[in-house]
């Protein structure tokens, strides 16, 4: 997957790779802007039921290319938030070659 | 789409994504140098079982802009360590028929010694952090996604790096 199209107003865009894309049965979508990080995994188990059991919990987190530290839900000290416009990505473990 | 960014050279370095069928001669004149005294090319193809089980076709698909940045970034580390003259890392994605190449990596160097290690380092390396993703394809069943390091839980990229220095 490749140049995914800009999310429209007030709304990031998640994308789904390989085991996660199955799941959800998506390559891709958009969801409210702003969105603290911690809720990003709660957000999704709400939309996919099970997803973080079967596939958040391996997987690793991108926003705009860049590896982030999802914090815990209940972390009320953690203030990263997702930003209107963000690309945020499921990252599985990989497996090329 | 016409917009997707597919390879990235830089310095000595050459990266590419491709749903083309593999060409090995591409991939090692891109390395070819006056200054060489070794080429060693890599070849991983697509093996028509897995643990006794027959597979059908493979499937990969990519994250492209992060997976070209990681393969770059692992290209740029190598290059440097092992001062070669050059390296190349290419991965073919969508549909690889049985017996296919899957990716081809070429690296260059004044001696063999470190064209050799370099070339080996590479592939661990990409197969341990690029952002590319394998289906394998049974006859008669739903396909199964792979992990290079099956069973175990993702990591951060700190701690994966950190794995790949000891």
């Amino acid at each position: 997957m490749g140049a995914v199209p800009k999310p429209p107003e007030g709304h990031f865009s998640v994308l789904y790779f390989a085991s996660a894309s199955s799941f959800t049965s998506k390559e891709s979508e958009t969801l409210p802007a702003p969105l603290p990080l911690r809720k990003l995994f709660d957000t999704l188990e709400e939309k996919y039921n099970g997803i973080r059991d079967k596939i958040l919990n391996s997987c690793l987190v991108t926003i705009n290319l860049n590896y982030v530290d999802v914090p815990e839900p209940d972390d009320e000290s953690s203030q990263a938030v997702i930003k209107e416009g963000d690309e945020v990505a499921i990252i599985p473990p990989v497996s090329s070659g | 789409m016409n917009n997707e960014i597919t390879e990235i050279k830089n310095a000595g370095c050459y990266v590419g994504l491709t749903h083309d069928l593999l060409n090995l001669n591409d991939v090692v004149n891109r390395v070819r140098s006056p200054q060489a005294g070794a080429i060693v090319m890599f070849a991983g193809t697509t093996r028509d079982n897995f643990g006794g089980k027959p597979v059908k076709e493979l499937q990969y698909s990519a994250y492209n802009p992060l997976a070209l940045r990681t393969m770059l970034s692992i290209c740029e580390d190598i290059h440097a360590k092992y001062g070669l003259i050059s390296i190349a890392m290419v991965h073919r994605l969508g549909t690889v028929p049985i017996g296919e190449e899957s990716i081809l990596i070429a690296v260059s160097a004044p001696h063999r010694q470190a064209a050799w290690r370099a070339g080996e380092q590479a592939l661990e390396d990409c197969k341990e952090r690029v952002e590319v993703w394998k289906k394998e394809e049974f006859e008669g069943e739903d396909g199964v996604w792979r992990a290079n390091r099956d069973g175990a839980a993702g990591q951060k990229v700190s701690e994966a790096q950190s794995t790949l220095d000891q």
